[in-house]
């Protein structure tokens, strides 16, 4: 005779269901946003509006750079991005950039890396100006990225 | 015992291919293509395959029984030991020719064990649950007169 099974193994077995369908859904909307976020990123850096999103002008004897970059999120999570970056000296000067987007909305970052002296910059041993883009998916993701910044920048002929 | 031979037997060849084929080939892999991926660790993956193969053997081997228990919630506890280690707690940084690409989903790793987690608990109560079934169906059944 086949044993009947008991009511409390069928509430274990809905548990892990519950518990299975919940890390399913949670990786999936992760994976769903991020792909957007990754393809719409993708587009803009790649000219996809109709302003250069970067930018280097002259300025006296300095250079600016500057990023413009409108970011839609797309995704189902809420968006932060953050720029900074660091110089070991105050002839560069890093303006600091963040923006927080909801879903379904659009946000815009304006970053600006300023060199005041640029043939004092281009006779400089240090050229590496840290920087880092970091993109949160809240609550659950962060990507960062650091490099050097100072390759972004022109160094004067040098 | 025939079945229980054949059920260690089928858990020894799906946790070998699981925990020490499939690492070591993308282990290896990974290694060629992203240089200091903190995957690429053989011995660590290894010495817990090692021991997810003793354990779920043995707890297959048993299958059914009360020695078993502590082996399937063993081996469960250790799948959530191993993501957190072989994740470094959901902070993974790789550095590359001046490019240092930083993930980090501590939140996400949490969620990720989760099941894990509840497999090594669950084991337990699974257990206690059948035994009382099966000891009050017992109780339950009246006993066979002599003949």
């Amino acid at each position: 005779m086949k044993r009947k099974t008991p009511k409390g193994i069928w509430a274990l077995r809905g548990v892990t269901i519950v518990i299975a369908l919940a890390v399913l859904l949670v990786i999936g909307s992760i994976a769903y946003s991020a792909y957007e976020e990754v393809v719409t990123v993708r587009s803009e850096l790649a000219g996809g509006s109709a302003q250069a999103p970067v930018t280097v002008t002259q300025q006296g004897s300095g250079e600016v750079l500057s990023v413009n970059l409108t970011i839609p999120n797309k995704g189902l999570y809420n968006l932060n991005v953050t720029v900074t970056c660091d110089y070991p000296s105050s002839n560069v000067v890093c303006q600091k950039a963040s923006v927080s987007i909801a879903p379904g909305q659009e946000g815009s970052l304006k970053f600006k890396i300023a060199i005041v002296d640029l043939a004092a910059f281009s006779s400089s041993t240090n050229h590496r100006i840290n920087g880092t883009v970091r993109a949160e998916m809240q609550p659950f993701v962060a990507l960062s990225v650091s490099t050097d910044f100072g390759g972004f920048v022109s160094t004067g002929g040098a | 015992m025939r079945k229980r031979v054949t059920s260690a037997v089928w858990a020894l060849v799906v946790n070998v291919v699981f925990w020490i084929i499939i690492p070591y080939y993308l282990g290896a892999f990974l290694a060629s293509r992203v240089p200091q991926t903190p995957l690429a660790i053989p011995t660590f993956v290894y010495e817990f395959g090692v021991l997810f193969i003793i354990l779920e053997v043995t707890a297959a081997f048993f299958q059914g029984k009360a020695i078993a228990v502590p082996f399937i919630s063993g081996a469960a506890a250790l799948t959530a030991v191993y993501l957190w280690l072989a994740t470094n707690g959901g902070v993974l940084t790789v550095t590359s020719s001046g490019l240092t690409v930083g993930l980090g989903f501590t939140l996400l790793l949490y969620i990720l064990i989760l099941p894990s987690i509840w497999a090594a608990i669950r084991a337990p109560i699974s257990y206690i649950v059948w035994r009382k079934a099966v000891l009050s169906e017992a109780q339950q059944t009246p006993a066979p007169t002599p003949a």
